[in-house]
């Protein structure tokens, strides 16, 4: 029988692999939100801080969320070779 | 001559950009100051001000506006400065980080969903209703653009990787535009600074106001126009007259986009981007600009021009946060708030655009853009009113009239979720349906 979206293995692990280090990160932040918010809005170099940990985010929450989609059954429809 | 031509364009290119950057086109404003207040003296209405990297303190007069008796010895404020008759006036005090509550947090979050998925969907959105909201939760205006633009550069990264892998998004094209965009931003913001001179901050506001209404009512309405069309004969999207015609303008240096599939000349996306740049700095929201422009002038398909539009973003957004953080005008929290929504918004929407035809995407991009107009519409009377080319509205008018405003990109943001869910929750359920199908014929 040909393999469906439905009978693919889900990504469970990942998306709690990824949930869990986000999360972390999330409250890494926000627990020394005071020394976050000031050094952050130091400007010049300084600006590395918030752009760095923009891309952070957007690489593990990112992965947590297409794992998450996929998790509940959300996926792409295949697009036909032409 | 063809290579006469890419070097011309190349330099003008490089000239452009190296401006751009000197001058911090579009970037932030100068005229304020981070820190906190020592010391206040309100009967003689000044204060003692320590700047952040400063290590003396300055007294500062206080301007009429400023609200003494608000005024936070323990908050790091933003002060905008003005300077008068040889005195350094505050003219306006703002808390930099105000305090997230539980309900903050989550109108943050929803707003952000939302934003993420019409992203993911149409290429742009979300901008337009998270800086209002966020001013209106009481962040600084600066601060709420900044934090806004650097929760764009990563989501719009995210979209495009999703839209790459499903083979929408023209990566050429969409540096391309990027680039000329950023230059277009620079000649915006001379624009705009030469009417704020003329006219003042009335004045400037009209002009975007009425440039913004003007812009989005005819685009939209010509996208909402050809949206219904297609969607009548369920048809595929097909390129327009005019980007037929231009594709057959052979001026080179001609450009390859191969999975837009047209062969158009730089003189044709150049200044598109150009364009789009300048309308961006004016009333910023590109998105709106650049996809009719891939679609109707260039003759991207919606879904190709939607996507690389992600692309086009990622690299505003790159460079802009660049620029405010510079400045040191991001509040992180925000941006991740939004963030932790937005970022698995905009992968649904743009799995969405997997099971729509061309017009939903149109369709979806049309109603945001009328609607969102309307409520720039609605500020129109208060700025004539300001410019006194109107008697001066009433309050209660005045009030009604913001609320009409900020409550349409609510539901500007509203309509595009409800319609994108449905479209995509039929589109999947059709899909479904096929597969059984096509399973039950293999049996």
């Amino acid at each position: 029988m040909a393999q469906t979206t439905a009978t693919k293995k889900k990504p469970y692990l990942q998306t709690i692999l990824f949930g869990a280090l986000s999360l972390a990160s999330y409250i890494l932040l926000f627990v020394n939100e005071e020394w976050v918010t000031e050094t952050y809005t130091m400007g010049g170099y300084y600006v590395v801080y918030p752009i760095v940990t923009a891309f952070w985010f957007s690489l593990i929450h990112g992965a947590f969320g297409s794992n998450l989609l996929s998790t509940l059954g959300l996926e792409a429809k295949m697009t036909k070779k032409k | 001559m063809r290579f006469f031509s890419a070097l011309v364009l190349t330099l003008f290119m490089i000239f452009m950009l190296s401006t751009a950057a000197f001058a911090g086109g579009g970037g932030p404003p100068k005229n304020f100051q981070k820190g906190v207040f020592l010391e206040v003296d309100r009967a003689a209405g000044t204060a003692l001000f320590q700047a952040s990297g400063s290590d003396t303190p300055e007294v500062l007069m206080l301007g009429k506006e400023v609200d003494v008796e608000n005024i936070s010895l323990e908050h790091k404020v933003m002060v905008t400065l003005e300077e008068k008759e040889g005195k350094t006036y505050a003219k306006k005090v703002e808390t930099m980080f105000l305090d997230l509550s539980m309900s903050k947090f989550i109108t943050l979050m929803v707003v952000g969903l939302v934003g993420g998925m019409l992203s993911g969907f149409i290429g742009s959105g979300g901008a337009f209703v998270l800086t209002p909201a966020m001013m209106s939760l009481g962040v600084p205006g600066a601060i709420a653009v900044a934090s806004n633009m650097c929760h764009k550069f990563p989501k719009a990264l995210v979209g495009t990787y999703k839209r790459f892998k499903y083979g929408q998004v023209d990566i050429k094209l969409g540096l391309t535009m990027a680039l000329s965009a950023i230059v277009g931003v620079q000649i915006g913001v001379t624009v705009q600074k030469a009417i704020l001179n003329a006219w003042g901050n009335a004045g400037s506001n009209l002009y975007v106001s009425v440039v913004f209404v003007v812009v989005l009512v005819v685009v939209g309405g010509y996208v909402f126009r050809d949206a219904i069309r297609l969607s009548k004969n369920d048809a595929d999207d097909t390129a327009s007259p005019l980007a037929l015609k231009l594709q057959q303008l052979n001026i080179p240096p001609m450009m390859n986009f191969k999975t837009a599939g047209v062969r158009i000349s730089a003189w044709v996306t150049l200044p598109l981007g150009l364009a789009t740049g300048m309308l961006a700095a004016t009333i910023a929201v590109g998105g709106f600009i650049g996809v009719p422009g891939m679609i109707y002038v260039v003759g991207a398909s919606a879904m190709v021009a939607s996507a690389t539009e992600l692309l086009i973003a990622f690299v505003m957004g790159a460079w802009g946060s660049l620029q405010w953080g510079l400045d040191g005008l991001i509040d992180i929290r925000l941006t991740l708030l939004i963030l932790s929504t937005s970022l698995i918004g905009v992968q649904l929407g743009a799995l969405g655009t997997t099971y729509v035809k061309d017009y939903a995407i149109k369709l979806v991009m049309a109603s945001v853009m009328l609607i969102v107009a309307i409520s720039r519409g609605a500020k129109i009377p208060g700025y004539l009113g300001d410019l006194e080319l109107i008697t001066p509205l009433e309050p209660f008018t005045a009030s009604v009239l913001n609320f009409i405003s900020f409550w349409a990109l609510v539901a500007a943001l509203g309509t595009a979720g409800i319609i994108i869910t449905t479209v995509m929750v039929r589109g999947m359920m059709q899909a479904r349906r096929e597969e059984r199908a096509a399973l039950a014929e293999e049996a």
